[in-house]
């Protein structure tokens, strides 16, 4: 991962806001640097001159300073600070820290020092207990020792019940998209004028979920509804790609504008016949002919979808590129010069993943997230671009959430999310669901597998993905 | 904490009521006057200070929004009930769009505040198709501002659970051991690990790929969205011989053209326009009726109606879009826009607009000059005028005919203007046809023509103006029209003009009396033109001439013989 830069700031952007971000970034290089050099190494005590000198302005400016997550949220005092591809790297690995730590909050007074700064980071890398819980109070009680009392923890306010509650929520609001997404198709295979407001809200609804906690919606993305599958792969795609475009570093704007897209991706398929879009066997040419039409279908579909402002060019565009490949082959072929759009490339990505994914009328066998990723990732044919790929391997881990996984324990377990350490890529919060023995549980209980027994051993390590069929289970039983 | 600390400390709600006081005027403000104006400055000035005595009291505002009020810690903060239920009543445009709670903290007042303004000013105005408050909000992406709100669109909407996925048998436990155990097994057998699954550091991205993605996402937004949309059109319209979709292509490339041209996308418009002549000409079995809609779009925009709009925006607009989208614009006019532009050529105030109006009048009229001929000919003065300007300058064979019909025009002005071209022109058909127009009943006119002949050396003009020379008009003309004719005479005669010329300057008639002083000087000035030995003697005899008016011009024909004064 590259280095953190500094970012030049927007002219309007509020001071703390500018501090604020300056201070993570610094925060990050010297927890690296805390960690790999010993504490007389020049890059240590230049980097904890630097956190040191940026928390004491800061405390000093404002009257106080508190560092606070709040799901995916980073905030400095009451301002929430933006996520940037410049610092989305030193934004998560703070804050997996953080959650790793137990920590909720941290409060910095004006008269921080070096040493305290060192101690503190030397404490929250240091191996130690697997609960947050327990460890907050290891680390506490480590601080207080020490004699550092300017840097005080606190736990995060949300309780056991918040993740209850975004579990909810994301239910909720995947629900509303899939059936406002089948109003929609329905209303322009009717030649109806859709309702766009609906749509649009629903999607900001998307954007602010995958900010705040995006491990419950791309969650909701294993329900794969046979019956309605054009319209949940439509929401998955949105979903996929809004949470991408986020490790991209889009703003909440523009994860809107992607969004929207994402969405409308496939709304040419409502001009294809439902029996071919349902037929069970192999299309023939013919037919197949007619599927491939469904880029361009969207584009013309999409005249007929207009907000009082302005016609969705964005959202045509990218129905009209999401099956060209990198290099313009694919179709439809363009005659006129044109350069494949950034956001046509996650959507081709997000659009792959998750139809190879699915269980189709003309896929009953659906490929495991593992199969697909690296398919997607090996195969130069499949005319993805590398970058965008990659970067979607890293928003969901080589085991994307949902994948069945048999670990060396004998355990069975479904990804339930991307482990938020970078280095830990292949290594998932995966949930239990069978022991052992082979008994079979429900809900089951999350386990890191980037935890180590004392031995620096890991405790858990994937051995096999699997088709869950096999073992009885269903996979989306456990994220609903 | 923030505000003036020597404020004289008021009750809380007394604060929140005067912040929301001053809101609302703001809001006023906010919607009649432009940022630039003092009441509006003042405004926004006393909302700002007015959150100083707030944050003196809290740190965070929290405000519950009513049907037709505001309430603070459950009390009335803001209300105003001759306006209930109407967009001017603060809590009710809140309250219709679902939003329930503000909370604001401090900093707000600092720049948020007028973003605040903005949008309930945008949500007063906002139709039923607009985006709703909610929305605005949503967008605008607060720091110092969270809202509460009830989704009120989403009513009706989810009833319905997405399922789960098939239903799958429960195995026992006994069984799932087995299955896991025979897995672990197949797994162990295959002993094949890929190490690109492992190996994390293939995941992140490297600078390069960083900059990459940013290079993307800045080309996203920059690149022209509405250009990619008519190329996709018409790209789908080539490729696909379906004569619904072709026939629905063309109606959204109508759909097109005016918002292009109500956004000022002019390059888009002109790329549109450009496409759908590319598409005329290169697309195989298109009906006549696909033929003739893309020939009616590219028409669209020159036809009176659609150009007068654009030039009329144009001519008012306080910054013209750059010269080569102006121009990439006009280049895509047809004939038919001649003469709309040449009105506006007429008409427009534009400095700017003007040059690339008379560009694209050129073009046209060069590439069209039967459209030109017509034009020369309109009833509208101003179009005709600008047509025959057109015509001269460029050279406009073709519209000889019509121009010289306009010398029998009872407006001297118009006859004048098309000797002029008639003139540029300068072709034997041309020249021809201005030679009755010596005798034209206007001076300027017929001193155009003379000098006309003059520059152009047209012999064949010589018999008029000789007969002019001759005639009793001449002498009672002023003496820039006798100086145009003689001078013409002089240089279409030759050596054969001496005589004629000699017996003017030095001859005397009936008892002796000599031609008036001006038509002596004028004979001495085409004499100075011929140039011929028997001219420059003709002048010296007169060198001794004692009226001055003569002898000066004497002097300067001898000065400088053959040359034109």
């Amino acid at each position: 991962m590259s280095a953190p830069r500094a970012v030049a700031p927007a002219a309007d952007e509020p001071n703390v806001r500018r501090a604020g971000r300056q201070l993570i970034l610094a925060a990050y290089g010297a927890l690296r640097a805390v960690k790999l050099y010993p504490v007389e190494n020049v890059a240590v005590q230049k980097a904890l001159a630097e956190v040191t000198a940026q928390s004491r302005d800061l405390a000093k400016s404002e009257g106080e300073l508190e560092l606070r997550i709040s799901g995916e949220f980073l905030f400095v005092n009451q301002v929430r600070l933006r996520l940037e591809l410049d610092n989305f790297a030193s934004f998560s690995h703070l804050l997996s820290l953080f959650r790793a730590s137990g920590i909720g909050t941290l409060h910095i007074a004006p008269t921080v020092s070096e040493k305290d700064w060192l101690i503190f980071f030397s404490l929250m890398q240091a191996p130690a207990s697997d609960n947050p819980e327990e460890r907050l109070v290891q680390l506490q009680t480590k601080l207080a020792d020490a004699g550092v009392a300017t840097l005080t923890t606190a736990p995060p306010t949300e309780q056991g019940d918040g993740q209850e509650k975004a579990k909810e929520r994301a239910k909720r609001t995947y629900d509303q998209s899939v059936a406002a997404t089948k109003e929609l198709m329905g209303s322009l295979r009717m030649g109806a004028s859709p309702n766009l407001k609906k749509i649009k809200r629903l999607v900001q609804s998307i954007v602010d979920q995958i900010l705040t906690e995006e491990t419950s919606l791309i969650g909701m993305t294993t329900l794969r509804d046979y019956d309605e599958y054009t319209f949940t792969h439509s929401v998955n795609v949105c979903i996929f790609s809004v949470a991408l475009g986020r490790r991209l570093g889009l703003s909440k704007v523009q994860l809107y504008d992607l969004g929207m897209a994402a969405l409308f991706h496939d709304i040419g398929k409502s001009r294809v016949p439902t029996e071919i879009i349902n037929k069970a066997d192999r299309l023939n040419d013919d037919e197949w002919r007619i599927v491939a039409n469904h880029p361009w279908f969207g584009v013309l579909a999409l005249f007929g979808v207009r907000g009082a402002q302005e016609l969705p060019y964005r959202a045509m565009i990218v129905a009209y590129e999401h099956h060209m490949k990198a290099d313009l082959s694919g179709y439809p072929r363009p005659l006129r010069n044109r350069q494949m759009g950034v956001f046509s490339k996650i959507v081709a990505v997000a659009d792959g993943f998750d139809a190879a994914t699915s269980r189709r009328s003309y896929q009953p066998v659906p490929y495991t997230p593992a199969e697909v990723m690296r398919e997607l990732r090996d195969n130069p044919r499949r005319g993805m671009d590398p970058v965008v790929v990659k970067a979607f391997i890293n928003l969901t881990g080589v085991y994307p959430v949902g994948t069945f996984v048999v670990l060396d324990t004998f355990e069975l377990g479904v990804v339930h999310a991307a482990n938020p350490l970078e280095d830990m890529i292949s290594r998932p919060i995966v949930r239990i669901v069978s022991d052992a023995q082979g008994n079979v549980l429900f809900p089951g209980t999350l386990a890191d597998l980037a935890d180590r027994n004392a031995n620096g051993e890991f405790v858990r390590t994937i051995i096999k993905t699997e088709n869950p069929e096999r073992y009885g289970i269903r996979i989306a039983d456990y994220f609903v | 904490m923030r505000g003036p600390a020597s404020a004289a400390m008021t009750s809380p709600k007394a604060a929140v009521e005067e912040m929301l006081r001053a809101f609302m005027k703001a809001a006023r403000a906010h919607q009649l006057y432009l940022p630039n104006n003092p009441i509006y400055r003042g405004a926004i000035d006393t909302l700002r200070a007015a959150f100083g005595p707030v944050w003196q009291q809290m740190p965070i505002l929290p405000l519950a929004i009513d049907e037709i009020e505001i309430q603070w810690e459950g009390e009335m903060v803001l209300a105003d009930p001759t306006s209930a239920k109407s967009a001017d009543n603060l809590a009710w445009l809140f309250f219709k769009d679902g939003v329930r709670e503000l909370t604001i903290t401090p900093g707000f007042e600092d720049e948020e505040v007028v973003k605040l303004l903005d949008i309930v000013q945008r949500a007063r105005r906002a139709t039923t198709d607009d985006d709703d408050l909610v929305a605005m909000l949503w967008e605008a992406e607060f720091t110092f501002l969270t809202y509460r709100h009830l989704d009120l669109l989403q009513d009706g909407v989810g009833g319905s659970e997405t399922a789960p996925g098939p239903e799958v048998t429960p195995l026992s436990a006994d069984q799932v051991q087995r299955e896991t155990q025979a897995a672990v097994e197949e797994s162990q057998a295959s002993g094949f690990v890929n190490m690109a699954d492992f190996d994390s550091t293939l995941y992140f991205l490297d600078g390069e790929e960083v900059e990459y993605l940013r290079r993307e996402i800045e080309r996203e937004y920059a690149h022209d969205l509405r250009g990619n949309v008519v190329s996709a059109l018409f790209d789908i319209f080539e490729l696909h011989a379906d004569a619904a979709a072709r026939g629905e292509i063309l109606e959204h490339a109508q759909t097109l053209l005016p918002h292009l041209l109500a956004a000022g996308h002019f390059r888009g418009v002109a790329y549109l326009l450009h496409e759908a002549q590319a598409s005329l000409s290169r697309t195989l079995n298109i009906s006549d009726g696909h033929k003739s809609g893309l020939t009616r779009l590219a028409d669209q925009l020159s036809a009176p109606d659609g150009l007068n709009q654009l030039l009329q925006a144009l001519d008012e607009a306080p910054h013209l879009p750059p010269e080569d989208e102006l121009s990439d614009l006009f280049a895509q006019l047809r004939p038919a826009a001649l003469q709309t532009i040449f009105q506006w050529l007429g008409a427009s105030s534009n400095a700017e607009l003007r040059p690339a109006l008379g560009a694209a009048a050129d073009r046209l009229a060069g590439e069209n000059t039967s459209e030109l001929v017509r034009l020369v000919q309109s009833p509208d003065r101003v179009v005709s005028d600008e047509a025959i300007r057109r015509a001269g300058s460029l050279k406009a064979q073709a519209a000889v005919l019509a121009l010289s019909k306009l010398l029998s025009d009872p407006d001297s002005a118009r006859r004048l203007a098309s000797v002029h071209a008639l003139v540029e022109i300068g072709s034997a058909g041309a020249l021809q046809a201005i030679e009755r127009a010596t005798e034209d009943s206007d001076r300027e006119v017929r001193i155009a023509v003379a000098r006309a002949f003059a520059s152009r050396v047209h012999r064949p003009g010589l018999a008029r103006i000789e007969a002019a020379v001759k005639g009793r008009p001449i002498r009672e003309a002023d003496l820039t029209e006798k100086m145009a004719f003689f001078e013409a005479y002089g240089a279409l005669a030759g050596d054969g003009g001496v005589d004629l010329c000699d017996g003017i300057l030095n001859g005397k008639g009936f008892l002796g009396r000599r031609e008036e002083p001006e038509i002596r000087a004028c004979a001495a000035v085409a004499l100075g033109r011929i140039g011929t030995a028997r001219a420059l003697e003709s002048l010296r005899k007169a060198s001794g001439e004692k009226d001055v008016v003569v002898r000066n011009a004497v002097t300067r024909a001898l000065r400088s013989p053959g040359a034109a004064p």
